[in-house]
């Protein structure tokens, strides 16, 4: 009998569709067990909780944990790497035998933060979950891009299952490759799709007259990742055959990513509790409520993140979803430090970037918001276009960005235009940073 | 039932060509386990850190090397092998103090210039194993051990502290023809290959290493393109 002809269950883990008392009552229970753990093993989490007053016998329900737990920031981590020379930043429980490798953040706003990474992460927990709900099953392949930073090669949960990866970078001169991979081994999944590798298939397309469909006809789903995935790429890859997820992170605790119903990002609430609080403030929020995403993660014993400040704008949905899941989700606005005030309006990139990828040379999305205080008088942005595609003239180009941004933003607004190969040159081909003070 | 569906595919270069190369993560353990043997020699102190430098595709080569790493009890960590990700290098260099660098090729080299990083200081004091592009200029670097790696197909050729560059001899055989380096596997793959042409000239050396790892020695001149 061939592998595929075996009758899987829909979803991965029985966890994933559990009840909502069920959830509710496991997460109190690993709340209390994760404090327990961390303020013993993570000096900075220790220190925090001496400094707020609060021992782990104080943690009894959510309502204490919601109540009485300090807050923790990647700030108080660097402080604390920074004060006692110590790279986890206090935060990471250093355990021979168990540590299998030390992943690293990305590092877009400073010093990568080590990760210490477990024989599985909670992230290859969910994205395993993320594909399985996709439609991957045992004897499948997925295309599989990353950067090696997030674990090198000792990931093995999709091959646990019988999954095979086939290994790219996230690199557009891999394109050929991937095209190469998908007519041979017919995968059925990829992650991460980001929007560089969306735009370098669509010029491979192009120039080559390979037909898109035919390329990706095996393919149930393709998790898109890195930055907000735009109007031009939804439509683009849905020309293409493709059912794109989008994924983030969930604090550098795990991933979250949409199901079928592409209603919000969702957060596996055995793997973290989730929360908001307001980003000002720090008080409590309701769920539906617009705030700052709070993470605890209720599994990893390596880098105990509890009731992390993730810096991301959300309102969660606790209600059960379409897709048969039970798990909370959220709706992802922005960073709530990339957050700028023009005359009293809320503008965040997200909001940018379905304006600029209209433009054929500004198609690539890449700007940049000019944000030297929270609160600015006019909204400024440098945005990057490809020479090559410019139809007229760069200032027929810029007062046709300005006209359009201007008309959809109503703020005053200052345009600047750049050859958008020196925006790449300040990141990482998946992403650059889309604020920046100068 | 019995299946032969790969866990990993990665690839190796030979002759300016990339191939897609199939492996099952028992392949990739078991070679990790052989590669242990000729890092044993550098007597690295367990819980220190290794930096590996690479690219997800280099699966098949490299995870035999991290899993090496954990076999000694040693942290291993990761940055891409990259202009962009070089800054990586110099952040975990500092941060870390890894007692090696693995993987070093000229686009950590260029890198490093590009974000007005000095090479020389990143990996001093250090054992650095640079790929054939970077290797001279990482020789050529005061207060650093400089050693060779290399891509040998999808092998991962080594060098031990003595000196020697060593090739796990229970999984592939070597031979050479016309100075070329060719590999055959001797074991149960999912992906065999037989005579495979790696690109690479030099010659297999006779005689033991005196760091006492039986794994054949080799003299690697470079790719022959």
């Amino acid at each position: 009998m061939a592998l595929n002809e075996i009758q899987y269950p829909s979803i991965l883990d029985p966890i994933e569709a559990a009840s909502r008392e069920f959830l509710d009552r496991h997460q109190e229970a690993s709340l209390a067990a994760m404090c327990e753990h961390a303020v013993s093993n993570a000096p900075l989490i220790r220190k925090m909780w001496a400094d707020a007053g609060v021992r782990p016998s104080d943690i009894k329900s959510v309502a204490d944990f919601r109540e009485k737990v300090p807050f923790l920031t990647k700030d108080d981590i660097r402080a604390f790497r920074d004060a006692h020379n110590d790279p986890t930043g206090g935060m990471s429980v250093d355990s021979p035998g168990q540590t299998v490798s030390v992943g690293t953040t990305s590092g877009t706003t400073g010093d990568p933060t080590p990760v210490p990474n477990w024989r599985r992460t909670p992230a290859e927990d969910t994205y395993a979950r993320d594909h399985w709900h996709i439609g991957v099953r045992p004897g499948d392949h997925i295309c599989h891009m990353l950067f090696t930073f997030r674990g090198g090669h000792r990931r093995r949960s999709l091959s646990e299952l019988g999954i095979a990866e086939i290994c790219f970078s996230i690199s557009p001169f891999e394109v050929p490759r991937i095209v190469e991979a998908s007519k041979r081994f017919r995968p059925t999944s990829m992650s991460i799709f980001p929007n560089p590798l969306i735009n370098a298939f669509e010029q491979y397309f192009e120039k080559s007259g390979e037909d898109p469909v035919d390329v990706f006809r095996s393919y149930k789903g393709a998790i898109f990742g890195g930055e907000p995935l735009g109007e031009r790429q939804k439509a683009l890859t849905k020309s293409w055959g493709l059912e794109l997820f989008e994924t983030t992170s969930l604090g550098d605790v795990a991933g979250a990513a949409e199901c079928r119903q592409h209603d919000g990002f969702h957060a596996y609430e055995d793997i973290a509790y989730i929360e908001t609080v307001d980003p000002i403030t720090a008080e409590p929020l309701a769920d539906g409520e617009i705030g700052e995403l709070v993470v605890t993660s209720l599994v990893d014993r390596l880098s105990p993140l509890v009731r992390y400040r993730t810096g991301d704008l959300v309102s969660i949905d606790r209600s059960p979803c379409g897709c048969g899941r039970t798990h909370a989700r959220f709706k992802l606005l922005g960073r709530a430090t990339d957050q700028i005030l023009v005359q009293g309006r809320s503008i965040l990139p997200r909001e940018i970037m379905g304006l600029v990828e209209k433009h054929s040379e500004t198609r690539a999305n890449l700007f940049q918001i000019i944000r030297p205080s929270r609160e600015m008088e006019e909204l400024k942005l440098r945005i990057g276009y490809d020479v090559s595609r410019l139809k007229d003239s760069e200032g027929a180009l810029k007062s046709r960005l300005y006209d359009q941004i201007s008309a959809a933003i109503e703020v005053p607004l200052v345009l600047e235009l750049i050859d958008e190969q020196e925006l790449l040159k300040l990141g990482p081909p998946h992403k650059i940073p889309r604020v920046t003070k100068i | 039932m019995t299946s032969v569906h790969p866990d990993q595919i990665g690839c190796y270069t030979a002759h300016g060509e990339t191939h897609f190369y199939s492996a099952k993560r028992t392949e990739l353990d078991r070679a990790g386990v052989q590669m242990a043997r000729t890092l044993t020699g550098y007597a690295f102190q367990p819980g220190s850190y290794v930096l590996t430098v690479s690219v997800v595709q280099e699966v098949v080569q490299f995870a035999p090397f991290e899993f090496a790493l954990q076999v000694l009890g040693l942290y291993g960590t990761n940055a891409d092998l990259s202009p962009f990700d070089a800054g990586r290098v110099e952040a975990l260099a500092r941060q870390f103090d890894p007692v090696a660098i693995c993987g070093v090729g000229n686009e950590v080299l260029e890198g490093l210039k590009m974000m007005g990083h000095s090479a020389a200081d990143v990996f001093k004091g250090r054992t650095i194993w640079a790929r054939p592009d970077a290797f001279e200029a990482v020789n050529a670097m005061p207060g650093v051990m400089a050693k060779k790696v290399a891509l040998v197909g999808p092998a991962l050729a080594l060098e031990c502290a003595q000196g020697g560059v060593h090739l796990d001899g229970r999984e592939w055989e070597v031979s050479v023809e016309n100075k070329e380096l060719l590999l055959s596997s001797r074991q149960f793959r999912i992906d065999p290959i037989h005579k495979l042409k790696t690109g690479f000239t030099g010659e297999m050396l006779a005689g033991p290493c005196s760091c006492g790892n039986p794994d054949p020695l080799m003299r690697l001149d470079g790719p022959s393109q």
